[in-house]
């Protein structure tokens, strides 16, 4: 039973397989946070490469403005379908607006473009920084007295600064404008009921939470894919293995964090 | 026996291969020489089915062909037992009988006692010689061989070089080496074919390469700049 | 190959649209071979059981730790939310039902599914593409062994077995994250809570979690097995794979749920 057990785990013991799990990920954070604190170093320093900068906005933006857009959209589409037919039954058709539209600035919109910035952008760059660790192309940058990371983290940085909390506000608007061509087609609530609704419930404060909880994601997708693309080593193996872990990492912290927020905002305004 | 007629091969409108024919009878064996991208690989593949010639025609005499990978291509998420019997499983033996001969296969290449390891426990030479134990393991009449010295230090290529030319005396099978190492060749093969850019520049016994007024030849065998060959393309 | 999409991105949004559309039209066609191989293997029963047991020991365990800590976060902030708005109307009696409901039909799958993705997707994405590189496929093929049968199906087969193993925990989490917030916010008990939860919550609901969640299972194995399986180059393409492979089954995953939300709706409770 035992040797089927290690033969299942690759030869590891499950406890094992735990204690090395959980010291990698104590590893980790202190990497992130290594990378994290240099990185703002450089930036508070001004030591910036802004043409570099605005390459990676448009890598970071442009480049997920599809995946970004298309999952806002029928998120939108799903929330309103759902909440829309709920709150129609009730004949509660003049709140859907301010509930959906609550929904998507304070939860679903953030972390829906949290988790699909974090699969396309956390995972390119996960797999870009560590493709340049095993061609050594990291090592030439060390031998040349460049630190790396001023000359790849600090750029992907700024740029995510920007870029991700725009991505969120793109996301959120094309989500809103499903949600209310689904709350037209489905279950007949005129657009401008929909608006009036949504201009009732929603204060200056929901915009904030939604662009903290963004530019938490940033940070996040940015440090965490940086520091584990910075320390892979090893072949084409291992760089599938980094951009793996990347982006669980980066989505399950995005979860962790959205939670945290959600309850220090609830604790602001209650 | 092996018999290509006239190999036709493009990707994305570069030809590779342009008319190639050769024929390598049983227990001979064929070195495939010649530079970087001159269609020695794209050769092999198309003989192993893993790739379709655009025109030409492959006839073998035998299905069973055993092809040694240059990376080993061992499932590392199998042992080296299981990677042996994978290679035996179309012909449904019963446990025991399977056993014997993957036993006998691996005492052949020396690694009878490393028959329950993980192909990543092992060395790289040793991941070499599993992956020839897997190619042989049905007594194929048909053995490709892909660059199976690049990479490897001097001694390590001399070691494999004697396993290829053992295997040779003792399977009697029709043999393909693509190669560009100079003693693999020279030490293997009983015929060589230089190819460059598509098509059959050479062909020859390698002990006459040296001797031969063909400047292909001369200029590949003596590694030297002056010739036709990669004039203007570096 | 980077530089020139690049300069593409530069140029313009459109010209990457359409590079996007095509590829994703190649894609498309790429998975259907893969599904009508895998579904013709499975009816013939030419299935490895061993194989398929010890792919969902994988999937399961690969996503067991994560999976639960996102269930618990997105449970917590989900019912903090829905509490602090049941609380101003005097809701609290309904905040049970309220939350399940959210929870077994839309969030609970949908995050399960996204986790999944991100764990088995990728790391499934990765290690075929790996195969393909070192010619561990090329090696299967010339011993005249389809690919798909050796390692799609047995990957298919343990999601599946798995799936609705981690949704019932996921949703078991979230639940749980449910009803310490609604005690520890609202004051609401335990009894009440699960009062609620029994008054609202239906079969159907159940029917309609497994649904999506099988689906969405399919869709991670299909997408990431396709892309593995017809990836090659260096270790470059093994992280372009991994990301092609969270970014298209995350995508289909979402377009798929609303669909499965829309035709599955049978009335207001």
């Amino acid at each position: 039973m035992d040797s089927t057990v290690r033969k299942l785990s690759n030869g590891l013991h499950p406890i094992d397989a735990l204690d090395k799990w959980f010291s990698d990920g104590v590893q980790l954070i202190g990497q992130a946070t290594l990378t994290a604190v240099k990185t703002v170093k450089y930036a508070l320093a001004g030591q910036i490469d802004l043409p570099e900068v605005f390459r990676q906005a448009n890598m970071i933006g442009v480049g997920s403005l599809y995946v970004v857009g298309v999952t806002g959209l029928f998120t939108g589409f799903a929330m309103s379908l759902q909440i829309s037919r709920e709150l129609a039954a009730f004949g509660a058709d003049t709140s859907v607006g301010g509930v959906v539209a609550f929904a998507l600035i304070r939860e679903v919109g953030p972390i829906t473009a949290g988790v699909m910035v974090a699969g396309r952008v956390g995972s390119a760059i996960a797999a870009e920084i560590s493709t340049m660790m095993v061609s050594e192309q990291i090592d030439a940058l060390e031998i040349m007295r460049v630190d790396p990371v001023q000359f790849l983290v600090v750029p992907r940085f700024l740029a995510a600064l920007v870029m991700i909390p725009a991505l969120s506000i793109y996301s959120m608007t094309l989500g809103l404008a499903g949600a209310i061509f689904v709350a037209q087609a489905k279950s007949n609530i005129p657009p401008d009921i929909f608006l009036d609704s949504v201009k009732q419930t929603i204060v200056g404060s929901d915009f904030v939470t939604h662009i903290v909880k963004s530019l938490i994601n940033a940070c996040i997708i940015i440090f965490f894919s940086c520091a584990i693309g910075l320390h892979t080593r090893g072949g084409a193996e291992e760089v599938g293995h980094a951009t793996t872990r990347a982006v669980v990492w980066t989505m399950t912290l995005i979860f962790i964090f959205n939670y945290i927020v959600t309850a220090l905002s609830n604790l602001h305004t209650s | 026996m092996i018999s290509v007629r006239n190999l036709r091969k493009s990707f994305n409108g570069r030809e590779v291969l342009k008319d190639v024919s050769f024929d390598v009878w049983p227990g001979e064996m064929l070195a495939l020489i010649g530079p970087s991208g001159c269609g020695k690989s794209t050769t092999l593949k198309l003989i192993t089915g893993l790739l379709e010639p655009d025109d030409g025609e492959i006839v073998l005499n035998s299905k069973e062909i055993g092809l040694v990978f240059q990376g080993s291509a061992l499932l590392n998420s199998l042992t080296v037992r299981e990677n042996l019997a994978l290679a035996l499983r179309e012909r449904k033996l019963p446990k025991r009988e399977q056993d014997r001969i993957i036993m006998e296969d691996l005492t052949l290449v020396g690694l009878a006692d490393y028959v329950d390891s993980f192909p990543t426990q092992l060395s790289g030479g040793q991941q070499k010689r599993t992956s020839f134990a897997r190619a042989i393991v049905n007594d194929p009449k048909i053995v490709l061989y892909d660059e199976p010295t690049t990479g490897l230090d001097p001694v390590m290529s001399t070691i494999i070089e004697d396993y290829m030319i053992e295997l040779e005396n003792q399977l009697h099978a029709a043999g393909i080496v693509v190669t560009h190492q100079f003693s693999t060749w020279t030490r293997t093969a009983h015929r060589a074919i230089l190819m460059h850019d598509g098509v059959i520049v050479w062909e020859g016994k390698p002990d006459d390469a040296m001797r031969s007024s063909n400047p292909y030849i001369v200029q590949f065998a003596k590694a030297t700049k002056d010739g036709p060959m990669l004039t203007g393309t570096i | 190959m980077q530089a020139a999409q690049a300069k593409k991105i530069v140029a313009s949004p459109f010209l990457l649209f359409e590079d996007w559309m095509t590829v994703g039209v190649g894609l498309c066609g790429q998975v259907g071979i893969v599904i009508a191989k895998t579904f013709y293997y499975i009816l013939r029963m030419q299935i490895d059981w061993q194989e398929s047991l010890r792919q969902a020991y994988f999937i399961g365990v690969k996503s067991f730790l994560v999976v639960g800590i996102t269930s618990l976060f997105t449970g917590l902030a989900m019912s903090l939310q829905i509490v602090m708005q049941l609380v101003q109307f005097g809701g609290e009696s309904a905040i049970g039902g309220v939350v399940s409901l959210a929870l077994i039909r839309q969030i609970g799958p949908i995050t399960a599914a996204i986790i999944v993705a991100g764990r088995v997707g990728s790391s499934i994405a990765a290690e075929l593409t790996t195969m393909n590189i070192s010619e561990q496929i090329d090696a299967l093929k010339v011993m005249r062994i389809d690919p798909v049968k050796f390692l799609v199906v047995p990957r298919f087969i343990g999601a599946m077995a798995m799936m609705p193993v981690l949704s019932i925990y996921s949703m078991a989490i979230g639940l749980l994250a449910g009803m310490i917030i609604a005690q520890v916010v609202a004051d609401v008990s335990f009894g009440v809570f699960l009062d609620s939860v029994k008054s609202t919550i239906i079969d159907q609901d159940f029917y309609v979690h497994f649904l999506k969640s099988a689906i969405n299972a399919a869709i991670v194995i299909f997408y990431s097995c396709a892309i593995g399986l017809n990836t090659r180059g260096g270790a470059e393409d093994v992280g372009h794979a991994v990301t092609r492979a969270v970014v298209w089954s995350m995508t289909v995953m979402f377009i798929v749920n609303y669909v499965v939300t829309d035709l599955t709706y049978e009335g207001p409770r």
